[in-house]
């Protein structure tokens, strides 16, 4: 099976939008989403919380469906070089990034106007393989934090809680052998700490990730 | 037990509480938020004019919030310089100190430590936030009751 990492924008009142199997070329083939959230008035809350009681019932027998955005027209993001002292809203860990912007999935350019999408990057290594019922888990379970997290200050905190939450959540996927590793991978580390026997001569500990 | 600096505050009526003596000796007092920034201006005028060090600590669940200073008095041809150790306690649910920066300008990056670790806010403090974690971090780390968020850590991966 062909290794592929993934990605996805959510919409912050965080929808989702799905961009996988748009490319043809399988290799280099990436899994984006996008999904947004507005943030809705607070008025609103203590109804959604009775809401949020129901659906959460609902989830826990099916997953959260997908709000996709629709393509975007991107904005040409302007200093955002180190130098300037650009920075990107984003929780980066080993196999999840998520962006507080808008990402073509094609040409991979951001826009740093729309941050009132998140983009998540699914295992940029490719150090699991995904088919797409594994790699929608990932992004329903992306798209549920997104909801729960709804009216919270959008800062690194907040991102960082989401992908964590998403590590552990791939780490149980792992775990319940929904999704293997991808032996083929240029990094191979276990999660939970040990390296895998890998049958290649190259001596991966070189990569020092 | 009363050692020589606290006799002299007690000479020139300034209200504080003596703690007794640490495993080196020095002399250790405790002064009230609210008179700290006076006492300070006048321990400087006394003659301690290096502020060795600056912390903090919580003293115990649910209790007061401490804020330690340590001062030494700097002269030339002096073999055992004077010191003393100075403590300040908060309260937990508003923890309020007059900021020292003013009379000793190395308080700065401590203080900051001390507001990012414990939540102490130092009052006139020229630029109050946070040095170690991230600056939208929520939460005192190195206050006993604060629990860890459960990120997700590099190390988990290797």
């Amino acid at each position: 099976m062909a290794a592929t990492s993934i990605s996805m924008v959510a919409c912050t009142k965080f929808s989702t939008l799905g961009w996988i199997g748009g490319g043809k070329r399988e290799v280099r083939k990436r899994r984006v989403l996008s999904v947004s959230a507005q943030q809705d008035a607070e008025v609103k809350e203590t109804q959604q919380m009775k809401d949020e009681k129901v659906e959460k019932e609902q989830v826990k027998k099916q997953q959260t469906p997908l709000r996709p955005v629709e393509r975007q027209v991107n904005v040409k993001s302007k200093n955002m070089s180190a130098q300037m002292g650009g920075q990107w809203l984003s929780s980066v860990t080993r196999h999840i990034r998520i962006y507080a912007a808008y990402i073509d999935p094609e040409t991979w350019e951001f826009d740093q106007t729309q941050m009132d999408k998140l983009t998540i990057l699914l295992d940029p290594h490719k150090e699991f393989v995904w088919t797409d019922d594994t790699a929608n888990m990932v992004f329903s379970y992306f798209q549920e934090l997104v909801d729960h997290y709804e009216g919270a200050p959008l800062t690194e905190y907040t991102l960082r809680l989401i992908g964590s939450d998403l590590e552990h959540y791939i780490r149980k996927l792992l775990y319940d052998g929904e999704i293997k590793y991808n032996m083929d991978a240029r990094i191979n580390r276990k999660m939970d700490g040990r390296k895998i026997e890998v049958h290649s001569p190259i001596n991966f500990m070189s990569l020092g990730l | 037990m009363q050692g020589r600096l606290s006799a002299w505050l007690v000479k020139h009526g300034l209200i504080h509480r003596s703690l007794g003596f640490d495993y080196q000796g020095i002399e250790t007092l405790q002064i009230k938020p609210e008179d700290w920034h006076s006492v300070a201006v006048i321990l400087y005028v006394y003659g301690y004019n290096y502020l060795r060090s600056q912390c903090a600590y919580d003293v115990a669940p649910g209790g007061l919030l401490a804020s330690v200073y340590h001062l030494t008095r700097i002269e030339y041809g002096v073999d055992q310089p004077e010191e003393v150790c100075i403590k300040v306690f908060a309260p937990r649910n508003n923890p309020k100190i007059p900021s020292v920066f003013w009379v000793w300008k190395s308080s700065n990056f401590q203080e900051r430590e001390s507001y990012d670790m414990l939540g102490i806010f130092y009052d006139n403090h020229p630029r109050l936030k946070r040095i170690l974690m991230p600056e939208s971090w929520i939460g005192w780390p190195l206050r006993k009751d604060y629990i860890a968020p459960n990120f997700y850590e590099i190390q988990d991966a290797h």
